[in-house]
């Protein structure tokens, strides 16, 4: 029971991680976010959907395919509606990516359908049993992957020259233009960078969940929730952080009741945030005068 | 045109029972009603405190239930349970504003979607409280033309007393802070305390809309108290306009009847939703209201010039200085591995003091440090024997230390005038309920905090300017106009920061006399400036900083020739 707890917290956890560290790369960028990060894991789940199933295609080009829809997704809100309104002193970012969620959102029941439907996948077929528990080797590639994936993210900003670049824009944006560094692409890569993120988590978890029009939404506001107890300005906060989010949601699950999972998550984003106001590893803006 | 709008809404509500029986209008008008009375509170927190709530429909389920609850389960006649459904969210917003106003921003709205999500499980699963999923029945219900009648009642009611808020203390308050904070708490008001005041106001009329809405249907479960619900509050206020007072009562009205007359695009509703959004977002920035307005206001005329001023100290409170006003030992703070200051001493008295030093030798940093901006590593500072170490900026104003800042901090939603009042009320806004009321003692003491504002406003020559936006200021009048919002404060101590930068050599000829004026009757003077003429005419005590230390102090003469200063101004030994 323990083990099996674990590996669905993990499982969960690695994902919330992966959609919040989407918020976290914009808001470095940019200091705005894609409030609709939570469809865009629905637009993943969907679209991979729509190609692997509707359309038959092979499982790659498929997933391929759903990689450069959701690349055009990122961009597109981020031209659309962070653009205009980016360095404004009112949050319009806030509620015009708001916007693009419920119109997404809107888009898919039409074109998708209302009903939940599952996604077929060979690793959701038979469970492994070990140690009593019994899980699908999918549970088991969701954390793989995600771990990947965040560390190669942190590489990409460490390591290679333009995850630089962006880090440079996320420190000073000004003098990061001034050494040559084009603003507005920087900043749209890092959209088109967080959408791809929450497309992924889409593609992994829609074995999992099933795949429905309204799927993101609490998704979306999960991994807000890991990105704020984490701290928005720091990436490892949000991987600890998701981790512990998605075991304590698993645990409680368990232990108590689905319905509690919800209560006692978002009661913990509240207390985190007294005893910590930036989150458990943000650093504080400072106060200029 | 606009009291003609008022008219045409109000009779038109008025009439509407009278001219049709038919149920389905008067519901479709009182949900318009219901919406009103919620996002008009949520004016108070979004269009004047510029907070953002993203869980009022946490509030606005407290109040259903609180009502449903006293109701059916306790008996309570309907009247108690609508005030305790008030009480109930009023005092919840407080307690969620206590935990929610210390963060801003994202963590602001983290923290209000966690509330209603939080409430919305708890409908859900306190099975025994709130009748889970299914919710409670048999509420008791007025007839529907009675429920319209005191919807439209509370509606109107609560646009009066938001009309009532705005134009009171506690309604100036609200927009100094959104305007700048920083400048708010340097007149005595912290910024955290009024914020979560409006809140908790805002809150209060979620409850009222709540408990009303349990009335009128008779039946309540958690669907209506979603995330969508808090969406669709929130997109009603900036729709209609936030900050204005009709705002409210056009976007409920827009965003209740547009679905209904859209009823054969149901599965489009949330696309036109987004959409209306989208839209208003980029081409309706001040709301439908506020469009209108701005295009009324475009026509007004420029003001005239202004009489040349006296700027003098203010007859509201005046305190004599003594000799030991404040003392400051061995300060020091650090920035990232940089000291800005280093075992900082002086003593401030009567008259002006100065304090100069080349570009970053830390004057600012002083000045922020005094004034409680910044908190000092090291160090006491002592306001006449009483230590202000380390506290808020808002206590150290209130024991009578004012401040202007290097670039003007003014509050641009408010007028001029209402810039002044917000340093004459200071800390004291009044008493919230009674100026939303409008009782009369609220009233005479506003008209008195608005007369005095107007004196010190004519004193100093913007009394032309009295009803202008403070934003449409040009810039040397900006720093007058701050100067004039300080001493408003009344305060014993008054420090300028660089209050000559960016004035033309008459505007600081016109500076010049004032600070002449001001050292003759009003409070002692810190100022920290670049202008050696200003500065050596009309100091009586010049301290020079240079890399965060203390190098010279004295009167104007011998620090002129002093060998050290010299040196760090021409950088070698003369």
């Amino acid at each position: 029971m323990i083990l099996q707890l674990i590996v669905t917290g993990l499982a969960l956890g690695s994902m919330y991680g992966l959609v919040a560290l989407g918020y976290h790369i914009t808001w470095a960028t940019s200091r705005t976010m894609n409030f609709s990060q939570g469809q865009t894991v629905m637009a993943g789940a969907v679209v991979a959907y729509t190609f692997f199933v509707a359309l038959g295609w092979p499982f790659v080009p498929a997933v391929i395919a759903t990689l450069g829809c959701l690349a055009a997704f990122g961009a597109g809100i981020e031209r659309i509606a962070v653009r205009p309104f980016f360095r404004a002193a009112s949050p319009a970012w806030l509620l015009s990516t708001i916007a693009c969620g419920i119109i997404a959102e809107n888009v898919a029941m039409l074109t998708f359908g209302k009903d939940a439907r599952a996604f077929p996948s060979a690793l959701t077929q038979r469970p492994i049993l070990m140690g009593g528990a019994g899980f699908y080797p999918q549970e088991l590639l969701i954390p793989c992957v995600g771990f990947l994936l965040m560390a190669a993210v942190q590489g990409f900003y460490h390591h290679t020259a333009y995850g630089k670049q962006l880090k440079a824009v996320a420190y000073n944006p000004e003098a990061a233009g001034l050494m040559g560094i084009h603003l507005p692409r920087a900043v749209m890569s890092a959209y088109i960078l967080s959408a791809l993120l929450a497309g992924i988590a889409g593609v992994l978890l829609a074995p999992v969940l099933n795949v429905a029009a309204t799927m993101g939404t609490i998704i979306g506001l999960k991994a807000f929730a890991v990105a704020i107890i984490g701290g928005l300005t720091s990436a490892p906060g949000i991987i600890v952080a998701g981790l512990g989010y998605g075991l304590v949601e698993s645990f409680v699950a368990g232990y108590l009741s689905t319905g509690a999972r919800e209560i006692i998550g978002f009661g913990l984003v509240i207390l985190v945030l007294i005893v910590r106001p930036w989150g458990l590893l943000g650093a504080k803006p400072a106060r200029r005068i | 045109m606009r009291r003609a709008g008022w008219i045409v809404l109000g009779a038109a509500v008025v009439l509407l029972p009278t001219v049709t029986a038919n149920t389905y209008y008067l519901y479709i008008v009182a949900s318009a009603g219901l919406l009103t009375i919620v996002t008009a509170g949520l004016n108070v927190l979004v269009g004047f405190s510029g907070q953002m709530s993203l869980g009022h429909a946490g509030f606005y389920a407290i109040g259903a239930y609180t009502a449903a609850i006293c109701t059916v389960k306790l008996g309570w006649n309907p009247w108690l349970a609508f005030l305790a459904a008030v009480l109930c969210a009023a005092l919840v917003g407080a307690g969620v504003a206590g935990a929610a106003l210390r963060v801003s921003g994202p963590y602001l709205a983290m923290v209000t979607i966690a509330f209603g999500i939080i409430v919305e499980g708890i409908l859900v699963e306190w099975i025994p409280v709130t009748g889970g999923p299914g919710g409670i029945f048999r509420i008791p219900k007025p007839s529907l033309v009675w429920s319209y009648v005191l919807i439209m009642a509370v509606a109107a009611l609560a646009l009066w007393l938001t009309r009532n808020l705005r134009h009171s203390a506690w309604g100036r308050a609200f927009l100094a802070v959104r305007g700048s904070d920083v400048a708010a708490e340097s007149l005595g008001l912290s910024a955290y305390y009024v914020r979560i005041v409006a809140f908790t106001v805002s809150a209060g009329f979620a409850g009222a809309g709540g408990a009303l809405f349990a009335f009128m249907n008779g039946y309540i479960s958690p669907d209506s108290f979603t995330l969508q619900t808090s969406i669709l509050f929130l997109l009603a206020l900036l729709f209609g306009g936030e900050g204005t007072v009709a705002g409210p009562a056009v976007g409920s009205l827009v965003l209740t009847l547009l679905p209904e007359l859209l009823t054969s695009l149901t599965d489009y509703r949330l696309i036109i939703y987004g959409g209306l959004l989208m839209c208003s977002i980029y081409w309706l920035p001040a709301g439908v209201v506020g469009a209108c307005r701005s295009r009324q206001s475009d026509s007004s005329d420029q003001p005239p010039e202004p009489n040349r001023p006296e700027l003098e100290s203010q007859p509201v409170r005046p305190e004599p200085a003594t000799d030991r006003l404040m003392e400051v030992e061995g300060l020091s703070i650090t920035f990232g591995g940089v000291a800005a200051l280093s075992g900082v001493s002086l003593s401030l008295g009567r008259g002006i003091q100065a304090v100069i030093g080349p570009n970053g030798a830390g004057k600012t940093s002083l000045l922020n440090v005094l004034s409680g901006y910044y908190v000092a590593k090291a160090g006491h500072i002592r306001l006449d024997g009483e230590s202000v170490t380390g506290r808020p900026p808002y206590a150290i104003a209130r024991r009578g230390v004012a401040r202007t800042f290097q670039t003007p901090q003014l509050f641009i939603d408010l007028t001029v005038l209402e810039n002044v009042a917000v340093g004459v009320a200071g800390s004291r806004p009044g008493i919230i309920l009674a100026a939303m009321l409008g009782l009369p003692m609220e009233v005479r003491r506003d008209c008195e905090i608005l007369q005095t504002s107007r004196v010190l406003l004519d004193r100093a020559g913007l009394g032309p300017w009295a009803h202008a936006r403070a934003e449409s200021l040009p810039s040397g009048l900006r720093r007058r106009l701050e100067i004039v919002r300080a001493l408003a404060t009344a305060p014993r101590l008054l420090m300028l920061d660089e209050p000559a930068a960016g004035l033309s050599p008459t505007e600081i000829q016109e500076l010049d006399a004032d600070l002449s004026r001001l050292r003759a009757t009003g409070p002692s003077v810190l100022l920290v400036e670049h202008h050696m003429d200003l500065v050596m005419a009309i100091s009586d005590h010049i301290t020079v900083l240079d890399y965060g230390r203390v190098i010279a102090s004295g009167t104007p003469d011998a620090v002129r020739s002093d060998p050290a200063v010299i040196e760090a101004y021409l950088g070698a030994s003369a």
